[in-house]
């Protein structure tokens, strides 16, 4: 009597019924093949209760348990609703905007990853100067980032660029913005805008592009989510092409119709 | 009175579900923060259609299904990321990931990443979570014998990449 893969794997995870059970028990005392076969189900089983067990302990973040027990006190208008009025006023082809909530509070993120990641930065930065606060509090680039960010072109790079370039667009303000990385131990990434004669540094992270350290990187490619994330805040329309990238340079990050 | 009574224990009920809810997350989206973001989105989609839930449904299944769905409906607005992805890419140094593969000893976790989604999906909902095979293909929205084919498949691969061969951890 032969019987499939799929029975006795139902049969380890106690789906059979009495009858079934019944067969394959039998068969399990007469070939000791298919007690093998059952006893890896269960081991796989037990193994996959095992490994995923741990992550029921950790803590939950604090946004979840608020958004699960959001309107068990007086009901508050919730941020994806404001924001989304918002951006109907901005922008009536604001459609296709995606309903991804983190993005809307990358800026709160930002700010605390700036001061998390400011300090190894800016060590890094003894030599070379790559930022620097203003006084008006935000972030600017200075020294080799800002050279990059006005000149370099995302097709020309080489590998061993000190800066590297991502993605450069318009964004809604109006401002050129472009994404930044820059390869080493620390490994920063980052989004940075042209205001006025100024590269700002909108948002800047340190993300090493894999999961749990088990290797595998982020979703797509190496760009951490938080500054996609504030990329598609931002962006207006499309990235630009290479030669859209070499266009707006030649104009200096200025737009045409400003 | 005592639908707001009912109500309040299903938030708590949601409260309890959320570390489940983000294991289930996490396995979908490979990524930790795609997972809570989508897990956020799910809880207060079902906190605005509470009145779809049959209370004779399992809690889990129900919510499980609203963080697939929402996962769904972000992998298809990402038609624009993948644009900007792409772009991104120029000047991004190729991974090491063969190179990976061959040296480390592959954890379940990252056995479970390679698994196409359909059966990481099985595979999450039934071995992970624990979910009878019917709860599991409701929750998918496939007859029950997609399920076990695609649970089948699931396990051989995993059996393949860990090597479960008379091990007893």
């Amino acid at each position: 009597m032969t019987i499939s893969d799929e029975i006795l794997m139902a049969y380890a995870d106690g789906e059979l019924d009495a009858a079934a059970r019944a067969a394959v028990e039998s068969a399990m005392r007469e070939d000791p093949q298919i007690e093998k076969r059952v006893a890896a189900h269960r081991t796989l089983r037990r193994r996959m209760q095992a490994a995923y067990s741990v992550e029921l302990s950790e803590g939950v973040p604090e946004r979840l348990l608020r958004a699960a027990r959001a309107g068990t006190s007086p009901p508050q208008a919730r941020v994806v609703d404001l924001q989304d009025a918002r951006a109907a006023m901005e922008r009536a082809e604001s459609r296709s905007r995606p309903r991804w909530p983190q993005w809307r509070i990358a800026g709160t993120i930002a700010a605390s990853l700036i001061a998390g990641v400011g300090l190894g930065f800016f060590m890094w930065g003894q030599t070379q100067a790559p930022l620097m606060r203003s006084a008006g509090g935000a972030l600017v680039a200075r020294g080799q980032l800002a050279q990059a960010l006005s000149k370099q072109l995302a097709a020309e790079q080489s590998r061993s660029s000190a800066v590297q370039i991502g993605v450069s667009f318009r964004a809604k303000s109006g401002d050129y913005c472009r994404t930044f990385a820059l390869p080493g131990a620390v490994s920063p990434s980052g989004l940075a805008c042209l205001h006025g004669e100024e590269w700002q540094v909108q948002t800047l992270t340190q993300e090493p592009g894999t999961v749990g350290g088990s290797g595998y990187r982020t979703a797509v490619s190496g760009m951490s989510e938080l500054v996609l994330k504030s990329v598609e805040g931002q962006i207006d329309g499309e990235p630009l092409d290479q030669a859209a990238e070499k266009a707006a340079r030649q104009r200096g990050w200025r737009s045409m119709d400003r | 009175m005592n639908t707001s009574e009912t109500s309040q224990s299903i938030h708590e009920q949601i409260v309890t579900l959320l570390p489940r809810l983000r294991r289930f997350a996490r396995n979908l989206t490979r990524n930790p923060h795609d997972a809570d973001d989508v897990v956020q989105i799910a809880v207060e989609r079902a906190l605005t259609r509470l009145d779809q839930w049959r209370s004779d449904a399992r809690l889990d299944g129900w919510m499980f299904k609203i963080v697939r769905n929402a996962w769904i409906d972000e992998l298809r607005s990402r038609g624009r990321r993948a644009k900007i992805f792409l772009a991104a890419e120029a000047g991004e140094i190729v991974g090491t990931d063969s190179m990976a593969r061959e040296t480390e000893l592959l954890s379940v976790q990252s056995a479970m990443a390679r698994l196409p989604a359909d059966q990481r999906e099985a595979v999450s909902l039934v071995l992970v979570e624990g979910l009878p095979y019917r709860e599991a293909a409701e929750v998918l929205d496939v007859p029950i014998g997609t399920l076990t084919s695609r649970l089948a498949r699931g396990r051989q691969a995993l059996q393949a990449l860990l090597g479960t061969e008379g091990e007893d951890t």
